[in-house]
């Protein structure tokens, strides 16, 4: 059965003001396409434009129109480029979920909160938002946790009930942007092993932007970037949901 | 609740803040109060000179001042449209109250009972006892208003000293917020014989009691109106001070509208303070909290929601403010008032009107204030706001 393209983006350049005339361009013209079901790595080094290209296709930023041909992003099948800023918050806030890489969390609410304002900008309220809150917290292995705030909770127990919180809506797209940037070695494999399960048991659609080539390796495909351009698509490791390997999740298990 | 929680982050901050708007509100509602107060007064005085005509010697005013012989009644009572004229005296309760006095002094007020022909249209509320008849003309007794029954703990049947006669109280007023609530009213020929002993021996000793009054209030007759009248009066004797509602309310009514303006100047002039004090406090949390800011619209929390939330957050803010210093105006005006009416003098009057105009003021403020700040929190990038240091 051929792969169903979740997002597909054709022509996604982005140029920044950096103030006065200096400019960057940050994406120069790029194709890509995520499948349904599929665990993708954005890899580069800094610079390269692999977080532009998260916030794109995470529509947090638009893709620039004006530049060369026109850019196309669809997002299952819809098109998202005309959309206005009010549609697209409505869209991450439904279908999507976003882990960053710290600061994930809001300080004064505790962690159930956290994943409950997720909830609650889904347009889930009340007792239904909170099982499905303590629900993805015990996913997460963070079901005692729920009643402490972000500063009582570890690195990497922040970093998990982002995940938690960045799965409770069961969006179509979870983005992640570094999201074990700033944890050691086994909280890192731990938060990993935590996305696979998601990706292997629900079929969740992943997209990992990271420089770190432990991350990539255990994903379904690497897109590597470089100076504003994708050079490489190439699969990494070639895992489906529909055929579990659980080789990577052993790997870091 | 996490609105507590963000306003509980920077708490000293938070305080000071509430704290500014506490000055604010706390200046609005005393002299708001105060204001209030006056303005009681002066519509009570108003009240009580329309309708009628009063008339004073030259130089005195509002029936009160310099001897005026009663024959003066005799010649007013010929002029056409004159319904009723009743020759009084008013003068101070003691010499000794002389001074700044805030609000109406304390009066003597004589007149025989009944006649005004029943034109009177001020009336008058007993709380106890009964009222002056033209059949006490010619003994000591008085009707008390209720500041002065009070400030002497005087009941009915009791006596009470005026100017170093002894007279017995029959009856006790109502309060009106107004001038009768301090004044002491006895029969005619009592107050004349007072008001002649106060004046200085050598033009005292030439008078008879029973000629002297210090004004006379006329009442038109059916179908005139008070100014017709007053017109008459001062055509046919210019050398008496006429007054009506009409001049009441120009004089005094000018007055009061400076002096109030003043006061609530005052008291805006402290909020514009507090409500700047508002905006800084808002613009400093949104840029400490850019960051999550930045998160919550990541996730997909609408510009709306956002700006709500710091909306409410800064009209709390106000809310509290208003109600902190409503609180400590009315404690104010409540000391200030029991303090004072010992002595006769209430400074202000609170009203529900001024108390919740100043909490919903604070309030509106606070989320205004609140506005500009939220506004910018909302147009944040969300992506330029996660990366904020």
């Amino acid at each position: 059965m051929a792969p169903t393209a979740l997002l597909e983006g054709t022509n996604l350049r982005k140029t920044y003001r950096l103030g006065g005339h200096t400019t960057v361009d940050a994406l120069r013209g790029v194709d890509v396409t995520i499948d349904q079901g599929e665990m993708v790595a954005i890899m580069g080094p800094s610079g390269s434009g692999k977080s532009t290209l998260m916030h794109i296709l995470g529509l947090l930023h638009a893709p620039d129109p004006n530049h060369g041909p026109r850019p196309e992003l669809r997002f299952d099948g819809r098109d998202m480029v005309s959309l206005g800023e009010g549609e697209r918050t409505r869209i991450r806030a439904r279908r999507m979920g976003f882990v960053f890489q710290d600061f994930n969390l809001v300080p004064t609410l505790t962690a159930l909160e956290n994943v409950m304002l997720a909830c609650d900008y889904a347009g889930i309220r009340g007792a239904a938002a909170r099982t499905a809150a303590r629900e993805a917290l015990d996913l997460v292995g963070l079901a005692d946790r729920g009643d402490h705030r972000p500063t009582e909770l570890s690195g990497g127990e922040q970093q998990r009930a982002a995940i938690a919180r960045a799965l409770v809506n069961r969006p179509s797209l979870v983005l992640a942007d570094e999201p074990t940037g700033n944890l050691d070695s086994e909280r890192s494999a731990e938060v990993l092993a935590l996305l696979r399960r998601f990706n292997v048991e629900h079929g969740q659609t992943l997209v990992l932007v990271t420089h770190d080539e432990e991350v990539g390796a255990a994903c379904d495909r690497v897109v590597r970037m470089r100076d504003g351009r994708v050079r490489d698509q190439a699969a990494a490791v070639i895992v489906r949901a529909t055929e579990p390997a659980p080789r990577a999740v052993a790997a870091v298990a | 609740m996490t609105l507590l929680r963000d306003l509980g982050r920077r708490k000293l901050r938070t305080s000071l803040t509430i704290l500014g708007i506490t000055i604010g509100i706390w200046a609005l509602v005393v002299f708001g109060s105060m204001a209030n107060k006056i303005n009681a007064l002066v519509a009570g005085g108003s009240e009580f000179y329309t309708g009628k005509v009063t008339v004073s010697a030259a130089g005195g005013q509002m029936g009160f001042g310099n001897p005026l012989s009663i024959d003066a009644a005799d010649r007013v009572a010929r002029l056409p449209g004159v319904g009723a004229v009743v020759p009084g005296v008013n003068m101070l309760l003691s010499d000794q109250m002389t001074g700044v006095s805030f609000g109406m002094p304390q009066m003597i007020e004589g007149q025989v009972a009944g006649a005004d022909r029943g034109r009177e249209t001020f009336t008058l509320h007993y709380a106890s006892g009964r009222a002056l008849t033209s059949a006490d003309e010619g003994s000591n007794v008085a009707v008390l208003g209720s500041d002065l029954a009070r400030q002497g703990d005087t009941r009915v049947s009791d006596t009470i000293t005026l100017r170093g006669e002894t007279f017995r109280v029959v009856g006790i007023l109502e309060p009106t917020l107004t001038a009768p609530d301090g004044a002491a009213m006895i029969p005619l020929a009592a107050a004349q014989r007072l008001f002649v002993r106060s004046l200085p021996s050598l033009v005292s000793a030439k008078l008879d009691p029973a000629t002297v009054v210090t004004g006379i209030t006329i009442y038109p007759s059916p179908g005139t109106t008070a100014e017709t009248v007053a017109a008459e009066i001062r055509a046919a004797s210019p050398d008496l001070a006429v007054m009506t509602g009409a001049d009441f309310d120009r004089q005094i009514g000018s007055a009061t509208a400076i002096l109030n303006s003043i006061l609530v100047g005052i008291a805006l002039i402290s909020l514009a303070v507090g409500g700047l004090s508002v905006i800084n406090t808002m613009a400093m949390s949104v840029a400490e909290r850019t960051r999550e800011i930045g998160i919550k619209r990541a996730i997909g929390g609408g510009r709306r929601r956002i700006v709500r939330e710091l909306v409410t957050e800064s009209a709390v803010i106000g809310f509290l403010g208003g109600a902190v210093g409503l609180a400590l105006g009315a404690a104010l005006v409540l000391v200030v008032n029991e303090a004072g009416r010992s002595s006769g003098t209430l400074l202000f009057q609170l009203t529900p009107g001024t108390a919740l105009t100043a909490v919903a003021f604070s309030t509106v403020l606070g989320a205004v204030a609140g506005l500009v700040p939220a506004l910018h929190a909302a147009r944040l990038d969300p992506v330029a706001a996660l990366r904020y240091e």
